[in-house]
């Protein structure tokens, strides 16, 4: 009995939006990135396209972190203390992109200087060609020193600045338009304000093809499933033709998963939750393919094993069925 | 526990008062009443109080600036006594006491059917009795009833013992002829003996007028009319604020006040006002209140609650659930409206906890149940209420707006009143603004009208972003940061009649845009619910008092009104009272307003996310789904 | 095709009669329309409406349920293809495949390991659902020893997998009563193991390697009466068990497809190593498997899945709430005061983020107010003075915040007296209405 094959027929695309900048187009890296254009929902390849695959990258710090679990200090053990040399481990151990999340202090506990920044990013430019996301600490007026020095600074490189929030984006908006960055949206978990930010963003000028946005996940038992509907929910918008929200998804696993109890703490937590490293493992990589499914276009990650599993599973995902 | 003397300026002698006393209560002890319109609850600042000499400790220091404090200002319901002190109170505008609507009120045209005979359910005998005699020493009632079968056909009459004592002087008086005024269909009770309500020496002649009143009772404003009820005349339309207003603004913190000792003063409260309207209605008219021989009572569930006495901490408290939806006919002794003390009240019935008679009421009233055409009607007041349908079937939901369009807990915001702005105009390249104020003085602050215009106008000429933040890179000096944060000034100090500058501060716009928010979310999750989309709506109906001063253009802007063809708006003031009205003159149409309420299908918004997402999508200008309002997409192009 | 509330109305007899114990016949027509109600509460619908109803009413996936001494797994029934539509309602069940070639008592260790297996997660026991047996030996006496090792281990409900009928018929003698699943019928077997899900009354899986295929398999196997299907498509790539979930999920659900409305049964452990075949069973969860048979069993390996499933499974529909609990933010020193807020999400958000922009630290006390905010709750009496002293005392906050100075949100200014009076021994104090002006207040007032 012949079944019809039922296709969801879709008129609205994701943006295809590129990530870093090489010699010809006024950077400096080796290679770009490329995310979005889908017609279709994650990895349905019998009714739309899926032209570039979703992709990972690893996150470091401009100094050795003092608050990551130890699980990841032991593993990337001194190359936490030289973003460079952290940055080149990362691309070996199979990252698309490198994710620097500058601190708020430097290890003496004295506020991390805009000089400092520029330094860290520009050490990480030059030990890797792979394209640089750099995260701001996370409070608004430091963010907007820091990452403003570091979009002057690299001027052209086609960075992704995060974070842009609805209480402060103005700032990192700018200098974005101003320097030929990219930014981050960020909002949490809600399709409104997701949309209600990028429509911000791009009342103030900075062309759509340059934001990423990330609707906030939680991890896995933190909230996930109100991640992973936002993101279905953000994506059949795009594909229906809702301009605003047509933009490719970038998720933080390795943040998110890492900073969960499961993760961080290996003593004195119940029996059933068993061996803490292959669970940490675990929490990240569900937490990652819980994401992927519903829409994440790039992941950042902590885990090199994570990467590995993750990356196992886009490539399956991105073959499409010979016969359904 | 240590008792500590207050001296109050107003008052002639102090008061003693134990540690831990309110200042507020130390206030009433020494007979000073002081307005809170908040209830009480810190949230209005009107209660300040300078406190001369000794300190109180300050709970609160809410809509106080630090040099307030410093200054010895406390706010009365969040200080607390904790020693002897000296206490002043500020002279500060009470309460505006204005009636709202008066003889300028356009006149209300009787329906063209109405014949009393037929839709009045109160009916006036006139009954000549054989007198007895050492024959016939059939008593007085029996003589009466005899004459009622035989001159009117009235088989049986419920009496009060009232009425029974002056029966036979009024018997005797007349000479043994009598006019009786009997209620003779009882709503709830169709198979009921007529009751009679009044009975008069001698004949009345036809064309004196037969009294009854039509009132709504709103959570701000009391209205009532006049009415002779066999020509269905309004004689007199007189409104008043509810004098419950001091022990809070909205119905939540009235059910709360009441749920602590304070039922019987709300209800004294209201019944006060409501007297004192009746008392205003009868001067004009020259009539006697006794005179008054039924009344129907329109009113959100809380307000009827608390006009009958009744416990309404069920309808805040999940499941919602309101005492009473269908009250039986009462009168109006029992139920303390000084009219006749025999007269019918009839109060219209609810539909749930937060959609009440002023609804079912307004749905009558707006002839929405009559109609083929599917039909939005908004309340556009607090409580949001909004009912979507036609005469087929209808559908309603509630969504707390707040009171922000009427005003209040707004930094300059006030009711339609004398000195009001009720419209803003903004220039678009020096950001200043023109206005016209109520009454033509000075202005004092601004209205619902003034506020819906200024925040489409500030929207549109980029003085705000989509999401209602103010922007301060604009180079003008009419955008400050504040004491609130960012603030817009509509009319600097010199212009006022107030001695301060006019302005709006980002939390008086972001209470706005909850309220526009709710409302609209309302409306669009209620025409979800049931699968009607927005374009299929062919008529919108707005009710509320407020209802006659929206600028159409404006509320579309700013998303708080559909984006549709502006002939499909149609304002039709109070419906509750007009429904009231209605039920009054018509037995028939008070028999449909029980149909309509018992029709109406309550959806509890709350029920799971849809509303809270569509009030999120809402929360933006004029909406986060641009393609919902093409007009102001077309308005914004254009300003650019 | 599902009808709409109006659409369901005006079959009704609109008397607004009250009997169904819905206050009108549109009220009951909209429960009707999402499936939360049976059509008998209404006693007067005429025998047309109701042909006409029963038809819209039957559900687009069949209603699957596994059962052993009294244990039940159930699997179908399903209405949304995203959770956010409405919600996802029966969770996959998770079932650990234990070999025939093992020995009984390496299996009865096994089992019951699996057995007892529970973890807590947010107050809620999780657990696994049962077991699958596989016959691989090839021997039925193996095969119905395993299964009696697997029943004497454990009471839940059991899968057996085999491809030989005999074999089969063995396994199912050890389950006799029970309702097993039936796994299964393939194109070769299927008469036979038909006859057998007949005779002992369990459910049936139909194997095909494409939808073209299963379809045939169900429409055969149905008209040898079998009603109760579960549908295992022979794939065991991660995309072509996606691609053939969602289309078998669309068929069902938006298509009403009957030979395709039932659950579907996915083979986790066949993916291979414990790696990918966690990645596996995570798709099949978020992913619309109904059965998932997984080999691994480490807790390690088990807690992130069940927790997956029970986010997964979460009702979208009820607000989003945090835990209530007291936060740390900015590293708070005992010293620093205490602000209460309530446990609704986005009101949680926006007072975290403004006291965290804030630089100040502080301690943020999430009191619960069933996912309300300050003023909703406040309104509906679930956050009142008595609710916030009983947050204080439940997460210890006095031995963690010795000051003893708590904020209330100036929303619920007129809880202080109540407040003052539940802690005597705490300062209370009423910070700022809005969010946004925590950092002044905490700067102005708390300093």
């Amino acid at each position: 009995m012949p079944v019809e094959i039922p296709k969801d027929k879709w008129n609205g695309q994701v943006r295809v939006v590129t990530l870093g900048a090489t010699a010809d187009q006024g950077g400096t890296r080796t290679s770009t990135v490329t995310v979005g254009g889908e017609t279709t929902m994650p990895f349905m390849h019998f009714e739309g396209e899926i032209p570039h695959r979703p992709v990972i990258a690893l996150e470091i710090k401009d100094r050795r972190p003092d608050d990551w679990s130890s699980l990841l200090l032991d593993l990337w053990s001194d190359k936490a203390d030289d973003p460079a040399v952290w940055a080149k481990a990362a691309e070996e151990a199979g990252a698309d992109l490198i994710q620097l999340s500058l601190s708020l202090t430097n290890a003496d506990g004295n506020p991390t200087t805009p000089e400092a920044a520029v330094d860290a990013v520009k050490k990480v430019l030059a030990a890797t060609g792979l394209p640089l996301l750099v995260f701001g600490p996370g409070q608004a007026d430091v963010d907007n020193e820091l990452l403003v020095a570091v979009a002057e600074a690299t001027k052209g490189e086609r960075l992704v600045l995060g974070i842009c929030e609805d209480k402060n984006y103005r700032t990192i908006v700018a200098t974005a338009m101003a320097n030929d960055h990219l930014v981050i949206a960020r909002c949490p978990m809600d399709v409104n304000l997701s949309k209600q930010l990028n429509i911000l963003i791009s009342d103030m000028g900075l062309p759509l093809d340059r934001v990423l946005m990330d609707p906030t996940t939680g991890a896995l038992g933190y909230g996930i499933e109100y991640g992973f509907s936002v993101m279905e929910r953000l994506r059949m918008a795009a594909l229906q033709g809702d301009a605003m929200t047509q933009l490719p998804m970038i998720v933080t696993p390795g943040f998110e998963a890492w900073k969960t109890k499961e993760s961080k703490v290996g003593v004195d937590v119940p029996e059933s939750w068993g061996d803490w490293e292959q669970r940490a493992i675990n929490w990240e990589t569900i937490t990652a393919v819980a994401l992927l499914e519903s829409g994440a276009d790039i992941l950042v990650l902590r885990h090199p094993e994570s990467l590995k599993r993750v990356r196992a599973a886009i490539e399956d995902l991105m073959t499409a069925p010979e016969t359904v | 526990m240590a008792e500590h003397t207050v001296k109050f300026d107003q008052a002639s002698k102090p008061v003693k008062v134990p540690t831990g006393t309110l200042l507020s209560e130390a206030a009433e002890q020494a007979g000073i009443s002081l307005t809170q319109p908040c209830g009480g609850q810190g949230r209005c600042g009107r209660c300040a109080v300078i406190v001369t000499e000794g300190t109180v400790r300050r709970r609160s220091t809410l809509r106080l600036s630090s040099e307030d404090v410093e200054a010895g200002y406390a706010l009365a319901c969040q200080s607390v006594v904790e020693g002897d002190i000296c206490v002043t109170i500020p002279p500060q505008d009470k309460i505006e006491r204005r009636l709202t609507s008066d003889r300028t009120v356009a006149q209300v045209k009787p329906p063209a059917s109405y014949d009393a005979s037929v839709h009045q359910s109160i009916r006036r005998y006139r009954l000549s009795l054989n007198p007895p005699t050492m024959d016939d020493q059939t008593d007085d009632w029996s003589r009466l009833q005899a004459a009622l079968r035989n001159q009117s056909n009235i088989g049986a009459v419920q009496v009060s013992l009232k009425l029974l004592q002056k029966l036979g002087q009024v018997l005797r008086v007349g000479d043994w002829d009598a006019t009786v005024i009997l209620d003779s269909i009882l709503w709830d009770c169709p198979d009921c003996p007529a009751r009679l309500i009044d009975i008069l020496p001698g004949h009345v002649a036809d064309d004196v007028p037969l009294w009854g009143t039509a009132i709504d009772i709103g959570t701000t404003t009391v209205s009532l009319w006049l009415v002779d009820l066999l020509t269905g005349e309004v004689k007199s339309q007189v409104a008043e604020y509810n004098g419950q207003i001091a022990r809070g603004e909205d119905v939540i913190s009235r059910i709360i006040y009441a749920s602590k000792d304070g039922k019987d003063t709300l209800r004294e409260l209201v019944l006060e006002t409501v007297n004192g309207l009746v008392e205003t209605a009868c001067r004009r008219a020259q009539i006697l209140p006794e005179s008054i021989v039924k009344t129907t009572v329109a009113g959100n569930s809380t307000m009827i609650h608390l006009l009958l006495g009744i416990p309404a901490e069920s309808i805040r408290l999940s499941p919602f659930v309101p005492v009473v939806n269908h009250i039986p006919a009462l009168i109006a002794s029992e139920v303390g409206i000084l009219i006749n003390p025999e007269a019918t009240v009839d109060c219209l019935p609810g539909i749930a906890s937060y959609v009440g008679a002023d609804i079912s009421a307004g749905v009558l009233a707006s002839g929405m149940s009559d109609t083929d055409k599917i039909t939005l009607f908004l309340d556009v007041g607090t409580n949001g209420e909004t009912v979507l349908g036609s005469s087929e079937w209808l559908v309603t939901c509630a969504c707390s707006a707040g009171p922000a369009f009427e005003g209040a807990g707004m930094e300059h915001g006030m009711r339609a009143t004398q000195g009001a702005i009720e419209e803003v105009w903004i220039n678009g390249k020096t950001f200043e603004s023109s206005y016209r104020v109520i009454g033509n003085v000075k202005p004092r602050g601004l209205c619902g009208s003034g506020l819906i215009t200024l925040l489409a106008e500030m929207f549109l000429t980029g003085i705000l972003d989509k999401s209602g933040k103010i922007k301060l890179d604009l180079n003008t000096p009419l955008v400050r940061e504040g004491y609130h944060g960012p603030e817009y000034v509509i009319a600097p100090a010199e212009e006022t009649g107030v001695g301060q500058d006019i302005v709006i501060t980002n939390v008086d716009i972001d209470n706005l845009l909850r309220a526009k928010a709710a409302i609209y979310a309302g409306f669009t999750v209620l025409a979800d619910s049931v699968g009607v989309p927005m374009e299929a709506i062919e008529q919108v109906l707005i009710g509320g008092s407020f209802g006659k001063y929206i600028n159409v253009e404006k509320a579309v802007q700013i998303g708080l009104l559909p984006d549709m063809n502006w002939d499909r708006f149609q304002f039709l003031g109070n419906t509750s009272v007009k429904g009231a009205y209605l039920a009054l003159l018509d037995h028939t149409l008070r028999t449909k307003i029980k149909s309509i309420a018992a029709k109406m299908t309550y959806i509890e918004l709350s029920a799971d996310n849809t509303f809270f997402d569509a009030f999120m999508s809402a929360l933006f200008l004029p909406h986060t789904d641009i393609t919902c309002f093409p007009s102001v997409e077309a308005a914004m192009l254009t300003k650019d | 095709m599902a009808l709409s509330g109006i659409q369901i109305y005006k079959m009704l007899p609109q008397t607004n009669c009250k009997d169904c114990g819905y206050p009108t016949c549109l009220a009951f027509a909209m429960k009707l329309a999402a499936k939360q109600v049976e059509l008998d509460l209404c006693p007067h619908v005429s025998e047309e409406s109701k042909a006409q109803l029963a038809e819209s009413a039957t559900p687009p996936q069949r209603l699957i349920t596994l059962k052993a001494n009294g244990n039940e797994v159930k699997a179908g029934n399903e209405v949304v293809l995203f959770r956010h539509e409405k919600t996802y309602y029966n969770m996959p069940g998770l079932f650990v495949r234990i070999k025939d070639d093992l020995l009984a008592d390496a299996i009865k260790e096994k089992v019951a390991a699996a057995d007892t297996y529970s973890t807590n997660y947010v107050g809620i026991d999780l657990v696994l659902d049962g077991f699958a047996v596989e016959a691989v030996s090839g021997s039925s006496a193996s095969f119905s020893a395993a299964v009696a090792a697997v029943r004497a281990a454990s009471k839940k409900p059991v899968i057996l997998i085999a491809q030989d009928a005999g074999v089969m018929a063995e396994g199912l003698k050890v389950l006799d009563g029970e309702a097993p699943l039936i796994f299964g019928a393939g194109a070769e077997n299927w008469e036979a193991m038909a006859d057998l899900a007949t005779q002992y009354k369990a459910p049936l899986t139909v194997t095909g390697n494409t939808l073209d295929e299963l379809a045939d398999l169900v429409e055969k196997v149905k008209g040898k009466g079998i009603e109760d299907i579960v549908l295992a498509p022979a794939t065991r790539s991660l995309h072509g068990e996606l691609t053939t979930r969602v289309l078998i999920w669309r068929l069902a659900i938006k298509k009403n497809f009957r030979s395709l409305g039932y659950p579907v049964i996915s083979v986790a452990g066949d993916a291979g190593d414990p790696a990918k075949e966690m990645v596996s069973a995570a798709q099949a969860i978020s992913k619309y498997a109904g059965f998932v048979v997984i080999d691994s069993f480490a807790p390690d390996f088990v807690y992130p899945l069940i927790v997956l499933r029970q986010n997964i499974y979460t009702d979208p529909q009820k607000p989003i709430q945090v835990q209530p609990g007291l936060y740390e933010i900015n590293n708070p020193k005992p010293t620093d005061p205490v602000l209460v807020t309530t446990n609704f999400s986005i009101t949680y958000f926006s007072v975290a983020n403004e006291i965290e922009g804030s630089g100040l630290p502080a301690w943020l006390l999430v009191a619960d107010a069933e996912g309300m905010s300050v003023l909703t709750a406040w309104a509906a009496g679930k956050f009142d003075a008595e609710r916030i002293a009983k947050s204080v005392k439940a997460f210890d906050v006095a031995s963690k915040a010795t000051n003893r100075t708590i904020v209330l949100p100036g929303h619920v200014a007129v809880l202080s007296g109540e407040l003052e009076e539940e802690l005597p021994d705490w300062n209370v104090r009423v910070g700022p209405r809005e969010a946004v002006d925590i950092p002044a207040f905490m700067k102005q007032a708390m300093t």
